[in-house]
């Protein structure tokens, strides 16, 4: 469903010229949970973002659901973004001055969803992330995890298929991290298809499939089979 | 309308600046309607029809000092005189200039003094059969005084019989329309009202009675005396120059002095209205500017401040007409609090004027021009700020940590 064929992002400043992603092949199929990991400055936020269409890249084509992502205007990403992808920062990137409610609410106005749904949606992905309870707090008021949980539950409002997620527990300790984890896997089981990037070789190895990023290139892939049950079972255990 | 909650929301857990530019556009919105009103009454004042054509009058003074000089005879000859010379319309000896800024009123009764009875008061010039014609005013109704019913005194011992009056003060008087032809008086000298003159000013523009005017045909030879010239158009610079070295080539001893024309007296009368509608109108400028700039400068701290989460709400979904869209309705917000704010403002402030300043009560259609201008001003000022907000990259949302 996700298909990037020769990829190449060159950011031109006016010394330099910094290809972050040379000849980047990859194909995702529908379901996936896949981990990028790879040296820092190697290209992993540079691939999520375009994968995400918040960057455009310099040459090679891309592929979304039989879109060529390529042709697409700025509206025509925003519009794709917001319906297919969810987003998860490792800075959370919750608006500081909106309640956990409205937070979620954003991205399901800018789909135009009547306000009946968005409420029904916004109380059960809350629910989901354990803080129904606290929709009316504002996000100053939560820990690290807590906000993450917001971020994901906003992520998932939209019911996106892709779900991108940065670094997503880089800035959380490592109990909050496990429980980001769980969560994102239990959205991967009801059928989203995750691209995490991550710096921890723990959390990697929980992913369905690892992709390693150097130079801007894919270097090798593994596939972690039973991983993710090994994972589960552990988790029962 | 929903779409406003949540900006409201977010604008209330912030809103120190917000709340500024509330007072801002509320005091601005309450100093620009009132000016406005004001300007717009000066300029109704300045623009009014005078009835007069004073581009084509010119006024001059002439003092006699010679003690030999036989004034009355004199005063003739140099009307001859005025009136021979080309491309004079007519010219009179006259008691005072109309629209000078100085001259003589008083107050004509349907009775004589010391009876009570109805009175109005009129500004009055006192001049030969001429005068109609010097003026250029037309006979509405009646007859124009003649030679015959014009007196010539040393002073008040004697008076004329007859007066033209507008029509403002003859319904002053008789507020039946029926004036015509009756008889009023000053003090105890009678005066019948032989004909109506179209309407004209008085010597000042701001008198409560400025369109009460009577004509009366007397003339009184006094040493000092003013002298009203009407020139054919575009003639008048011409006249102007000749009209001392003619007199004095008549009769030396005399002094001949503020050969003025009557527009410019009009301008020197009407310079503190002038003045005032400049300054306001400089007022207004300056308040608009610094409520746009205001505006604009709080929008582009905004942008600076949430650039992070406009990347964000770029990520999510947001499209560029999204983000102006944003900026646009948090400015119709704070701008929605305040005009509210700003009528009631306005109202008190008005109300302040009229009962210090004796100003007419503040036309609401102001309120209404100013509220709205102040609204789209403030909508351009926002469209920079929110053009540059839609510059941020949604790969802020990941790049910046
Ligand atoms: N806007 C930009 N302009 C210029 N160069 C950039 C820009 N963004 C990224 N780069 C460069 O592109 C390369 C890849 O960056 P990228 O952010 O994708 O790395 P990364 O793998 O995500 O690193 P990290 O693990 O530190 O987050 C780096 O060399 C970086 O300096
Ligand atoms: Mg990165």
């Amino acid at each position: 469903m996700l298909t990037m064929t020769n990829i190449s992002k060159v950011y031109r400043s006016e010394m330099v010229q910094t290809h972050a992603l040379r000849d980047f092949n990859l194909q995702v199929n529908e379901g996936e949970f896949i981990a990028v990991t790879g040296p820092s400055g190697s290209g992993k936020t540079t691939f999520l973002n375009i994968a995400g269409m918040l960057e455009t890249y310099t040459s090679g084509t891309y592929q979304l659901d039989d879109v060529d992502v390529g042709r697409l205007s700025d509206n025509g990403r925003a519009e794709l973004r917001n319906q297919k992808i969810g987003f998860i920062f490792q800075g959370f990137n919750l608006i500081p001055d909106l309640n956990l409610y409205e937070n979620v609410e954003v991205p399901l106005r800018y789909r135009g969803i009547k306000a009946a749904e968005r409420k029904r949606r916004i109380e059960r992905c809350l629910e989901q992330v354990g803080l129904g309870a606290r929709a009316k707090h504002l996000p100053a008021q939560l820990s690290g995890g807590q906000q993450q949980r917001v971020a994901i539950a906003r992520a998932l409002a939209g019911e996106p298929r892709f779900l991108l997620a940065d670094e997503p527990t880089g800035n959380l300790d490592s109990l909050m991290a496990r429980q980001v984890m769980e969560l994102l896997e239990n959205i991967n089981k009801d059928g989203a298809t995750i691209i995490m990037v991550t710096h921890d070789p723990e959390l990697a190895r929980r992913a369905e499939r690892n992709i390693q990023v150097v130079d801007g290139q894919i270097c090798d892939f593994k596939l972690y089979q039973g991983g993710l049950e090994k994972q589960r079972a552990g988790a029962e255990a | 309308m929903s779409e406003l909650k949540p900006i409201f929301n977010a604008l209330w857990r912030s809103k120190t600046g917000a709340l500024l530019l509330v007072v801002q556009i509320a005091v601005t919105l309450a100093i620009v309607s009132n000016a406005a009103f004001i300007i717009h009454d000066r300029v109704t004042f300045l623009n009014q029809d005078t009835g007069l054509k004073d581009e084509n009058l010119f006024r001059f003074n002439l003092y006699t000092f010679g003690k030999n000089v036989d004034i009355g005879q004199q005063q003739e000859v140099d009307e001859t005189l005025l009136r021979a010379i080309p491309g004079v319309a007519d010219a009179v000896v006259i008691n005072q200039v109309p629209l000078s800024g100085s001259g003589d009123s008083t107050s004509f009764h349907l009775k004589p003094t010391p009876e009570q009875s109805r009175g109005a008061r009129a500004s009055f010039f006192m001049a030969d059969e001429h005068l109609l014609n010097t003026l250029d005013v037309k006979l509405e109704d009646g007859r124009n005084f003649t030679a015959a019913d014009v007196v010539y005194s040393e002073g008040f011992e004697k008076s004329a019989s007859v007066v033209l009056v507008t029509r403002s003060h003859l319904l002053d008087l008789f507020p039946e329309g029926d004036g015509l032809g009756k008889t009023i008086y000053l003090g105890d000298n009678p005066f019948q009202v032989i004909g109506i003159i179209a309407p004209m000013k008085g010597p000042w523009l701001d008198d409560e009675q400025a369109d009460n005017v009577a004509l009366i045909p007397q003339v009184m030879a006094a040493p000092f005396k003013r002298v009203l010239v009407r020139t054919e158009p575009g003639r008048r610079d011409e006249v102007m120059q000749q009209v001392e070295k003619l007199l004095l080539a008549s009769e030396s001893e005399r002094v001949v002095s503020r050969i003025t024309g009557v527009d410019k007296l009009v301008l020197e009368q009407t310079s503190q209205d002038r003045l005032m509608k400049n300054m306001l109108l400089v007022l207004i400028t300056v308040l608009l500017l610094v409520t746009a700039l205001g505006i604009c400068g709080l929008a582009l701290f905004n942008v600076g401040r949430r650039t992070r989460q406009i990347g964000t709400r770029r990520a999510l979904g947001a499209k560029k007409s999204d983000i102006v869209r944003y900026f646009l309705l948090e400015n119709t917000l704070v701008s929605l609090f305040g005009i509210v704010l700003g009528v009631g403002l306005a109202l008190a402030m008005s109300d302040v004027l009229m009962r210090h300043y004796s100003l007419p009560s503040l036309d609401n259609w102001f309120i209404l021009y100013s509220l709205a201008g102040i609204y789209l001003m403030g909508l351009v000022a926002v469209y920079w700020p929110a053009q540059r907000a839609t510059q941020i990259s949604p790969s802020i949302a990941t790049r910046s940590v």
